[in-house]
């Protein structure tokens, strides 16, 4: 299990003072997700894993491994630690080709012992191809399953990984979420990572960690914390984004529908995709994307007109938050305080939702 | 008196290049990546010999490592030996005159490697030397050779700071352009000439040779 308490200060640069103040503990297998804005102190509290950062105090371990003590003014290197750091911009030697960059990390074995080591994991990554590229003829996706393979290729006790899909478009990002996910099982070791996406802390995250201003704001399952965000900070970092758990019912494909259930019993229909019924997914609607009624509105193009009640109604800014339960399932709505006092919108009044198909999207 | 020269250049010319080379990249190195108390005040004394006067380089040189200099004095009492008048003399003193180009050159190469890179390395075990050696210099080679070719050329053209420091004896501190020196003054053009070509030429392949190491690598796709 990795266990952090991290506390440092920085003098005030541009943006006056940054102090970081968390504890956390990861467990021991399985992706813990460090989420939260930029400046929140992700980034900081993962070099800070990986000594690249001195805290100020605390103390990091990694089991019975002491990374860092400020008590006992432990303070390894970052070699002595033995992670493995993927890095946002990959930060692939550019001198060396994708073999060499690999071979680096390889740790034992001669010159020939560590290029065969570093085409074996090429090869787990299908990269045999590349082995004699350079970095900058790489596509973004190469360099970054480079990169993993480098990471990987060291043996590391730990995985640290900052934003690294951050770079790469949506079709490479999801390929690299399958590869990233795979690695963790078969290496069997912690992955601490770092992102602002939905869609890899739902694919990834076995633990989720929302941070705000240096703190940790909230943490649980990302689909717990997503969906019931305990403190404004922590539902204005996760996003206005409603997100559902659910599983495929049916596909109807020449009406261009699917049909999905989430939570128990909300039926919802959604744009086709050829997923396999049963299917366990995650679909997302913005609040934005919803619409309020008083009646239930029959002749309609939007495929789902949800019964509910508003069980919550708060405003902020210029915008009024409903949360509306259907069928047991929590709808987060976004409309403007004009609508909510023409309609005269009070907590627990009956009303309707009203979703376009196309307004419900796959997350993973 | 053409070929001693030549002898007395090459000797003190390639062992001063070699030095500056060692000295100068140690130094860039810790110019570039360690913060120090004096950093820049260390960066300052190593530039200076660029702007001074080689002259009064070499007077300095002389009150530091003169036979009563500050240096010198306790070497000669304790061994009989002193630095002045010797080909030693004229690569200190060489040595000395190239360094900053060697540093500047050098630091602001190791400054462009972007530190990532180095992190990198040492997050997948390597140590700091070995880092500076498998990714720090490669990534900075180019300027590195730049130093280096500058310092072989400062080098090969000192006058005024070995004449002050190791004088003028033919065959044994006498280099080329102190030879083209007294050639003039004697009157014997002919021998000035050649030297001069001889000097010529020799800077010219130098440069040549460094522009041909240091083309970046052609695009491989």
């Amino acid at each position: 299990m990795l266990h952090a308490a991290i506390q440092k200060r920085f003098a005030s640069g541009g943006r006056g003072a940054f102090a970081l103040d968390i504890a956390f503990d990861a467990p021991p297998q399985g992706v813990t997700i460090l989420f939260g804005p930029s400046g929140s102190g992700k980034t900081t509290t993962l070099r800070a894993v990986a000594g690249i950062v001195t805290p100020d105090a605390g103390r990091i371990a990694l089991g019975a491994h002491v990374f860092f003590d400020s008590q006992t003014h432990i303070n390894l290197s970052i070699q002595q630690r033995r992670i493995g750091f993927v890095f946002q911009d990959y930060a692939l030697f550019p001198h060396l080709t994708a073999e060499e960059n690999v071979a680096f990390g390889v740790r034992h074995g001669n010159v020939r012992a560590r290029g065969e080591r570093a085409r074996e994991w090429l090869a787990l990554f299908k990269l045999s191809s590349a082995a004699n590229r350079r970095p900058r003829t790489l596509s973004g996706g190469e360099q970054q399953r480079v990169a993993l393979a480098r990471a990987l290729a060291s043996e590391p006790q730990l995985l640290l990984l900052d934003e690294p899909l951050s770079a790469v478009d949506a079709a490479t990002r999801a390929e690299l979420l399958a590869e990233i996910a795979n690695a963790q099982r078969q290496t069997r070791i912690p992955f601490l990572y770092v992102t602002h996406n939905h869609a890899e802390a739902l694919r990834l995250g076995d633990h989720l960690l929302v941070l705000h201003e240096g703190r940790i704001a909230q943490e649980g399952a990302p689909l717990d914390v997503f969906n019931r965000p305990h403190s404004a900070p922590v539902a204005r970092a996760v996003g206005t984004e409603n997100i559902f758990a659910g599983r495929v019912i049916s596909h109807r494909e020449a009406a261009g529908i699917t049909l999905i259930e989430v939570g128990e019993g909300c039926r919802i229909e959604a744009t086709y995709n050829a997923l396999p019924a049963g299917m366990p997914l995650t679909v997302g609607v913005r609040a934005e994307d919803i619409l309020i009624a008083r009646e239930r509105i029959t002749q309609t193009s939007a495929r789902n007109v949800l019964a509910g009640t508003i069980t919550k109604l708060s405003q902020e800014d210029a915008r009024s938050e409903l949360l509306v339960t259907s069928s047991g399932v929590n709808f987060k709505v976004s409309i403007t305080p004009a609508t909510v006092a023409e309609l005269g919108l009070q907590t627990g009044d009956q009303v309707y939702l009203l979703i376009k198909a196309r307004a419900f999207h796959l997350i993973t | 008196m053409i070929w001693p020269s030549l002898r007395v250049s090459l000797l003190v010319v390639s062992i001063a290049t070699l030095v500056t080379g060692a000295l100068g990249l140690a130094l860039a190195f810790v110019l570039a990546r360690r913060e120090f108390r004096g950093k820049e005040f260390l960066d300052a004394v190593l530039t200076v010999p660029l702007v001074l006067p080689p002259t009064v380089t070499g007077f300095y040189l002389i009150v530091l490592l003169g036979r009563r200099g500050i240096l010198g004095r306790p070497v000669y009492e304790l061994t009989g030996w002193t630095l002045t008048f010797t080909w030693q003399a004229a690569v200190v003193a060489s040595t000395v005159v190239a360094l900053p180009l060697m540093i500047k050159s050098a630091r602001a190469a190791i400054e462009s490697v972007e530190p990532q890179y180095e992190i990198a390395a040492y997050t997948l075990g390597k140590s700091e030397w070995e880092t500076f050696r498998l990714v720090t210099l490669p990534l900075a080679r180019r300027g590195v050779l730049a130093g280096l070719v500058l310092s072989f050329a400062r080098a090969l053209g000192e006058f005024g700071a070995t004449l002050m420091l190791a004088g003028n004896i033919p065959g044994e501190t006498q280099t080329m352009p102190l030879a083209i020196y007294e050639a003039v003054m004697a009157g014997e053009d002919r021998r000035a000439f050649w030297l001069a070509l001889m000097l010529t030429l020799i800077s010219v392949a130098a440069v040549y040779l460094t522009n041909r190491l240091s083309r970046p690598p052609t695009q491989t796709s």
